[in-house]
């Protein structure tokens, strides 16, 4: 073997990561010191794109967005996963068609489960609101109630994502050792006694990984939104991800969107860490 | 030490094939002016036929047309078209109000530097599309082309059951046909059937088909923007011809006249007898004669006015244009060109094959285009409508205006949260502060 040929084994992902991550992020702090259009030259504007972002309201309204989006979506999908987790890690039958059954909508075009989402929380012609008029309840407007429009979107998130965390967590439940059941029983531990101190916390780490994906994946909001309300009605449901693909691709402010998305990056690093270190001190 | 030489052998036929690539197209570029024309039937047809035309005029000019790439929008091709330097010389089909952006970016000629262009366009076009069309450094990058006027279309069957006023409208007259029509058909306690409907999204360009026809309407033409006594341009809509438009249509909603859920998923609600009344172009006209039901009558009437309007009434022309990019080797070539699609006998055939109308003077009165509204009298009152319809005001940030104004129509208007007065205050006072950082 050639002293050279690892290099050579390994250029195609230097290059690749070159290209496509090194690049972008450099070229995106650049870009953030710039005001540019994509066709005309750049301008230089030295920080007045970081200044512009505490003065934009409506930034930290979609942050804001974001965030109730997660504090429902987050406990919501842990909940649902974990529930259906320990029924399904139970002897029951049919256990693998419901497995297959709740990981079925991961799989399934985000566009595709939004749309028929979309169809079913209509407020005239879905069935949901048709099962309330047969139960003589009032309709409700899902997707167009200010107070109500985000959660809708957070409900049908934690449905298409759920089947993910379930997997996570049927791994994390098999993995508790059985005799620590055996010994609780022994000494007469109720379901509940047995779930507390011995299943969550032996979980812990499973726990940990399901928060923080379930956190990026919520902060990265977007398709959801983007088709079942266009951010509306009244920006109650403008997350920060669609207002940064908003000041670039319609307004083509690609300085003040590349800005946006790093201040954007920092607020999801806090977060994280804030969470790691409490997960941490609950280990 | 062989597979080396074969890589290399590899890599030099790639970079061979990449060079030969290059060559092929720049021996066709150099062969040729490029038209791109709009992607639907009509439009093709009539490129076609405007092309073959050419070349068999002047063979020593050659031109291929080619309708625009598929994408999400015209608008986002072009963009990245403009990016990648890979522009035709002509497109038609250009929305108005994106070609300030790309005339400051200097990616169009200035038509009026070559020759004839200003005799012919004062020839065709009025002073006010001139002015309109004009851009902020003085050039005209683009060639007024074909409108499509909003209007209102009106049942008729259901208006003729109608008390009091028959359409056309004022506000007082169709608010009042709005709560005769209003009607919740199978008793659930739900309207199921509206005077109208018209998009409820805050997506910037709805605007364009409810409260900017409405304004236009109520301020005769009135601009969204202009220029003050520094020279500095601000917003001129905080009046209260546009207050009384969010106020006009804030009732509409708020007392059920028109829909507030989403119908465009539905069977067409117009057809389907849903809504009494919608604002749309002469487009409409082409879909509803081909797939309505035996016996359905409508009209075409001009947009509701305030009680008060006098004057003629304006609205929204939804014109597209003609531009030459600066790509182009032979600009004069292709406004040459250009001038075949639009002089008289080119717009008589835009006429004929898409039912589109052209940005020229008094279309409904011309003898030369008198045969053919007499065969179409479905779209004589959108042909006498041209005489009085507006574009969009010349700013490169008329998107972000347009979105302003969305934003408080949705918390006004659809929501019910803010008055007409605060609204559009607000929204006027975000659009300075735009202008200004521009």
């Amino acid at each position: 073997m050639k002293k050279w040929t690892p290099y050579l084994l390994v250029a195609p992902y230097i290059l690749h990561f070159m290209v496509f991550v090194l690049f972008p992020v450099v070229f995106s702090v650049v870009l953030t010191f710039h005001s540019w259009n994509i066709i005309a030259p750049m301008k230089y504007v030295g920080l007045a794109n970081y200044t512009h972002v505490f003065q934009d309201r409506l930034f930290w309204q979609a942050v804001w967005n974001t965030l109730r989006f997660l504090i429902v979506h987050i406990p919501l999908q842990i909940i649902v996963a974990l529930g259906l987790a320990e029924l399904l890690n139970r002897t029951v039958k049919g256990a693998s068609f419901f497995r297959a059954a709740f990981f079925l909508p991961v799989i399934v075009s985000g566009v595709v489960v939004t749309i028929l989402w979309q169809q079913l929380l209509s407020f005239n012609s879905g069935i949901l609101n048709r099962m309330l008029t047969a139960l003589a309840l009032p309709r409700v407007a899902w997707l167009d109630d200010l107070a109500i429009a985000m959660y809708s979107i957070a409900v049908m998130a934690t449905w298409k994502n759920v089947g993910l965390y379930i997997i996570l967590f049927l791994v994390g439940l098999q993995s508790v050792p059985t005799q620590y059941y055996e010994a609780a029983d022994l000494e007469g531990a109720s379901n509940w006694q047995k779930f507390r101190y011995i299943t969550l916390p032996m979980i812990n780490p499973t726990m940990f990984t399901v928060v923080v994906l379930s956190t990026i994946g919520g902060f990265s909001l977007f398709v959801e939104p983007y088709i079942m309300t266009q951010g509306g009605p009244m920006n109650t449901t403008l997350s920060a991800v669609m207002y940064i693909y908003r000041q670039a691709f319609q307004y083509y402010h690609m300085g003040y969107s590349a800005t946006l998305g790093f201040c954007f990056a920092l607020i999801i690093l806090m977060v994280v860490v804030l969470q790691r270190r409490y997960v941490e001190q609950e280990v | 030490m062989r597979s080396i030489r074969k890589l290399r052998q590899v890599v030099r036929l790639g970079l061979g094939a990449l060079l030969l690539a290059g060559c092929t197209q720049r021996m066709d570029t150099d062969r040729s002016l490029t038209f791109w024309c709009s992607n639907n039937a009509g439009e093709i047809a009539f490129a076609n036929e405007f092309v073959q035309r050419w070349q068999q005029q002047r063979p020593d000019k050659p031109l291929r047309y080619q309708p625009i790439p598929e994408g999400q929008s015209s608008e986002e091709i072009i963009l990245a078209s403009v990016v990648g330097k890979t522009t035709p010389d002509i497109y038609a089909n250009m929305w108005q109000g994106s070609v300030e952006m790309y005339a400051k970016a200097g990616v169009l000629v200035p038509l009026d530097t070559l020759k004839g262009f200003r005799e012919f366009i004062t020839a065709r076009c009025d002073s006010a599309v001139i002015g309109e069309i004009t851009s902020s450094d003085g050039h005209i990058y683009q060639v007024p082309w074909k409108v499509n006027p909003i209007m209102l279309l009106f049942n008729t069957r259901l208006a003729n059951a109608l008390n009091g006023q028959k359409p056309p409208y004022t506000y007082a007259g169709y608010l009042d046909a709005g709560k005769q029509i209003q009607r919740d058909n199978n008793g659930d306690g739900y309207v199921d059937q509206w005077l109208g409907y018209t998009e409820v999204k805050a997506i910037w360009y709805e605007r364009l088909f409810n409260f900017y026809p409405l304004y236009l309407a109520a301020s005769n033409g009135a601009p969204l923007i202009k220029r003050d006594a520094n020279g500095r341009m601000r917003a001129a809509f905080d009046n209260p011809s546009a207050v009384g438009v969010f106020r006009f249509l804030q009732t509409l909603y708020r007392d059920n006249y028109f829909a507030r859920e989403r119908l465009s998923a539905t069977r067409d609600p117009f057809m389907a007898q849903r809504i009494a009344s919608q604002f749309t172009g002469p487009w409409t006209i082409g879909f509803v004669e081909k797939f309505k039901d035996p016996g359905f009558e409508y009209g075409t009437y001009t947009m509701p006015v305030p009680d008060t309007h006098q004057g003629p009434i304006y609205t929204y022309g939804d014109p597209k244009n003609i531009v030459i990019f600066n790509t182009c080797r032979d600009p004069q070539a292709a406004w040459e060109f250009v001038r075949t699609l639009v002089d008289k006998a080119g717009d008589l055939r835009l006429m004929e094959l898409t039912a589109q109308f052209p940005r020229r003077k008094a279309i409904d009165s011309d003898p030369f285009f008198k045969v053919f509204l007499a065969q179409n009298p479905r779209l004589v009152p959108f042909a006498r409508q041209t005489r009085y319809i507006k574009g969009v005001d010349n700013s490169e940030v008329i998107v972000e205006v347009f979105d302003i104004i969305s934003q408080e129509y949705e918390a006004c208007v659809i929501f019910n949260k803010k008055t007409p007065e605060a609204a559009i205050h607000d929204a006027a006072e975000a659009v300075n502060v735009l202008l200004m950082s521009e």
